[in-house]
């Protein structure tokens, strides 16, 4: 059967779709009869769907946002971000006020909050157990041993004091010492933690926020050594209740979590405001029950949501022109009670040229200045309504907005210009050939090759490209590779020209700023880019905190990468969100991969047992 | 040759096959499976973390250390853990092949028995317009994608008359088998009846005209009669190789109505693993489908014995 799965025409599926959500009368609340019946008061329960299966519920072990988003109300960080502020502030989570930062933040002292419980679990012989310092110490350990092989080890590789050393003789033995204590991690008493980094890192809170360094018991994950993904225990609103792997998750309230009133600010926005309204003195969690599905398949999502089976959706980008009419929602979704939610997410597309490329690379005048023309013939504005269907934002700075270091005002020298690019080539000597084509100025062949993955998408990103080297004459070659090996050409420096995106792992502009580093090249400098007076200049950011000195700093660094033709700035994604009249106090968050415990359903939206 | 002399020399020409598949499955992964390393090791992962994401994966071992654990792995029946979730992988298979059976036997069912049926059906009325017409319907339904009729079976069916729900599974079985199934299999059975009846049908036709048709129609034995008892049992050696091919397929499970109805079954995992090049999962299931489809030739072989006498097994 898998051989008959043609092509259907896109037109088909979306007046399909179309017509009928559009047509199809609103749908009770769940789980509330239609009829004279009085709705059943029962569980509050918020049905979420997932785009991919989660992969385990070890945070250690995680890396994707599906994941991460289940985690984030299992497991509590030190720290996390306030639900409202925006721009993203960090706030206090475990710790019982945000830390004292010394030595140029080298030094970070926690205190934690006392009373924070982990979830009932056998392990605990019936016992509530207490989290403590030693916990978080137990926690950041483990994203140092090897046998974990963490994904997000690179948070703290490299910057506690003797946790590398750690890592090292583990390596070497086999086996990871967790009973010695580390020098960078002190625990002078039950409920305080002093960390000390090896250099300079006001950075280093961020880290702390990560929902997958949410703290875990040792005996919990000694117990459980086989199978920790499947044992998660942790001190969040929520613990697992059931689970179907890679379809069903159902999470429920903690009984063992804290007393929490929600009591976050609005600032001056009136949907914030409204937001505070209904849902300030509440405790945390309202919601009963986190009902998750995984949906892999868009219109399932789609559907499932339009019959009121889901509370939530995040719209992807080929259903947008289903939902909305430019950035408003449709009329006939709106009268539905249906709220959009729509925000640019902290992530940026970029194009790159690798700089060590026997054609591309390289730092004479000719190929900078090819480089230069092959990213001002790109045309952005085009690529957003063709590929993003309009779901994108024109960005042209390597910090996206709503991270700090972000400037809203930079104006790129490579903008869409066609006839410059071309002045450009014709003055450096890259001539017509007989075929038409521009051939080098040694008169060899010129062909610039594009990689791209195999999916539908990226067909349409080779198109993009085709059109854009043909305004120069230049002729294209696209290469296709599977996602896991276009990583690995890029960490052999092996791709030429790629159109790559980063989406913020915490919202500073040290972490898009890192992607261009001389010393991450076979890491994640896919452009390969090695220039001393840039590194020299990055290495300072590093010991700045967030602020104007940094920022101009920044700003030579993101000059610097359009003058050299490194690397352009294409778009900034649009995120939007769709959710059903009864969900109450929701408002998604650019860095928080879930906020389900701040949310709420209306009484009346109850679902039946 | 006796029953057991044939069985014992037919599991012993297995032996070759499966190293066979065994060998182009280790080469294929290693040439264009891609380093599951760069996957695993997150966004900004170092040299080092590769190399001991490697290690423990025993993806730097010399090939024929590695090919040498595939074998043993075989031999055993383990597997290991998945690369990507930890899972272990025959836990994966006893979780994952619940539900992609829940779909495909009935389908496999339901589908063999209509498919008999209508072919039977127009066999018997060769050239009239019921024949002609429902062959003109078996070519335009085969000839519509499964995508198609799920998008459009779900966005109708489940959305708009909401006779099924859009997706969804449950633990129970009973359940999922009157409630989250039905639709999948109505929309699987759209296009894979087609095919059978027409296929069937020059089967049956095959037969219906054999001298011992005439035969049996000329002792006076009803219609109803020489089509099911004497025209189906020759016609069935076809057709019990058609459903036997079909059979190692159940192991694969139907990746696009898993997907689509959110179903947990076999061949969503299989499509994940190759995408997150998880080499455990993938080697388990191409052993799974090739043990399967070898000892599916062999029932064949002795089925084809059982309806047909004058087969000899050598």
């Amino acid at each position: 059967m898998p051989g008959m799965i043609n092509h259907l025409s896109p037109l088909l599926v979306v007046l399909l779709l179309l017509a009928g959500l559009l047509a199809v009368p609103a749908p009770a609340p769940q789980g509330v009869a239609q009829g004279a019946a009085p709705p059943v008061v029962a569980l509050k329960v918020l049905h979420l769907d997932m785009s991919a299966p989660e992969t385990g519920f070890d945070p250690v072990l995680t890396s994707d946002l599906n994941t991460a988003a289940i985690e984030q109300q299992l497991f509590e960080s030190l720290l996390t971000y306030d639900y409202l502020a925006r721009p993203v502030r960090l706030v206090p989570r475990l710790a019982a006020r945000m830390p004292e930062v010394t030595q140029q933040g080298r030094h970070w002292l926690f205190h934690l909050k006392q009373g924070v419980w982990f979830a009932p679990d056998p392990v605990f012989g019936g016992t509530r157990r207490e989290l403590t310092a030693q916990d978080v110490v137990y926690t950041l350990m483990r994203f140092m041993d090897p046998k974990n092989r963490s994904p997000y080890r690179f948070l703290l590789e490299g910057k506690i004091l003797g946790l590398d050393e750690r890592a090292r003789q583990a390596q070497l033995t086999g086996h990871f010492d967790y009973d010695t204590p580390v020098a960078g991690l002190q625990v002078p008493d039950r409920y305080t933690l002093a960390i000390t980094l090896k250099t300079t890192d006001y950075n280093f809170g961020h880290a702390m926020a990560q929902p997958m360094m949410g703290v875990v018991a040792r005996e919990v994950i000694e117990a459980y050594a086989a199978d920790t993904a499947a044992h998660p225990v942790g001190t969040g609103p929520y613990r697992l209740a059931h689970w179907i792997r890679s379809a069903h998750i159902v999470l429920e309230r903690n009984p063992n979590f804290r007393r929490e009133l929600w009591d976050f600010q609005a600032g001056s926005d009136p949907q914030d405001q409204a937001l505070v309204q209904a849902m300030r003195g509440k405790r945390i969690p309202q919601i009963d029950q986190v009902d998750i599905q995984v949906v892999e398949e868009p219109q399932s999502a789609w559907l499932g949501f339009g019959k009121g089976e889901l509370d939530v959706l995040g719209l992807s980008g080929q259903f947008a022109p289903l939902a909305l009419e430019g950035d408003q929602l449709k009329p006939a979704l709106a009268a539905r009670g249906i709220h959009l939610w729509r925000m640019s997410d902290p992530s940026i597309a970029y194009y790159f040229i690798n700089q060590q490329d026997p054609v591309l690379g390289g730092m004479t005048p000719e190929k900078i200045g090819l480089r230069r023309a092959l990213l001002m013939a790109q045309n952005d504005t085009e690529m957003i309504q063709v590929v993003h269907k309009g779901q994108a934002l024109r960005a042209t700075y390597p910090i996206p907005p709503g991270v700090a270091g972000a400037d809203p005002n930079y104006v790129s020298l490579l903008d869409y210009n066609p006839p410059l690019a071309n002045q450009l080539l014709d003055r450096l000597g890259f001539r017509r050939g007989p075929d038409g084509f521009r051939r080098q100025p040694d008169g060899s062949a010129l062909v610039v090759r594009y990689t791209t993955s195999l999916s539908s998408q990226d067909r349409e990103l080779d198109e993009m490209m085709k059109k854009a080297l043909d305004r120069l004459a230049i002729r294209f070659e696209s290469e296709k590779l599977k996602f896991p090996e276009i990583l690995k050409a890029e960490r052999q420096c092996q791709i030429q020209f790629r159109l790559s995106a980063w989406i913020a792992d915490y919202p500073d502009g040290d972490n898009f700023m890192q992607l261009w580093y001389g010393p991450h090249t076979h890491e994640n400098n896919a452009a390969c880019y090695q220039d001393a007076e840039w590194d020299r200049l990055y290495a300072q950011t590093l010991t700045l905190p967030d602020g104007p000195a940094r920022s101009a700093l920044y700003h030579q660094l993101a000059r610097l990468l359009e003058i050299n033709g490194v690397t352009k700035i294409s778009t900034t994604h649009i995120r939007n969100v769709l959710s059903q009249p009864w969900v109450v106090g929701f408002k998604p968050h650019p860095i928080l991969p879930s906020v389900w415990s701040y949310m709420d359903v209306e009484p009346g939206a109850v679902s039946a047992p | 040759m006796s029953l057991w002399r044939f069985l014992l020399r037919r599991l012993w020409q297995m032996i070759p096959t499966l190293l066979g598949v065994v060998l182009l499955v280790f080469v294929l992964f290693n040439w264009v499976g891609g380093d599951p390393a760069y996957l695993l090791a997150g966004k900004m992962a170092s040299p080092q973390a590769l190399a001991n994401i490697r290690h423990q994966l025993g993806t730097d071992l010399p090939l024929w250390q590695q090919l040498l654990r595939f074998v043993q792995q075989i031999v055993t029946l383990d597997f290991g853990n998945s690369w990507a979730t930890q899972e272990p992988v025959l836990q994966i298979f006893r979780t994952r092949l619940g539900p992609s059976l829940t779909l495909l036997l009935p389908m496999l069912l339901l589908e063999t028995l209509l498919a008999v049926g209508i072919a039977l059906l127009v066999a018997a009325f060769r050239g009239s317009w019921l024949d002609r017409s429902l062959m003109v319907v078996s070519t335009v339904m085969m000839s519509i994608s499964l995508l198609v009729y799920i998008i459009v079976g779900q966005y109708v069916l489940a959305f708009l008359w909401g006779w099924f729900p859009v997706k969804g599974w449950s633990e129970h079985w009973s359940h999922n088998l009157t409630t989250y199934a039905v639709l999948p299999i109505l929309m699987g059975l759209m296009v894979s009846v087609a095919p059978s009846v027409r296929l069937y049908r020059t089967f049956i036709l095959d037969e219906i005209n054999q001298d011992y048709v005439r035969t049996a129609r000329a002792r006076g034995l009803g219609e109803g009669r020489v089509l099911l008892v004497h025209v189906l049992r020759n016609a069935a050696i076809p057709i019990v190789t058609n459903v036997l091919m079909g059979l190692p397929g159940l192991l694969t499970g139907a990746f696009l109505l898993e997907r689509f109805f959110a179903i947990p079954g076999i061949g969503r995992e299989i499509i994940l693993a190759v995408e997150r090049s998880d080499f455990p999962l993938i080697k388990a299931a191409t052993i799974s489908v090739a043990l399967a489809t070898l000892l599916t030739n062999l029932l064949g072989d002795l089925l084809y014995r059982w309806l047909d006498p004058r087969v000899h097994l050598d």
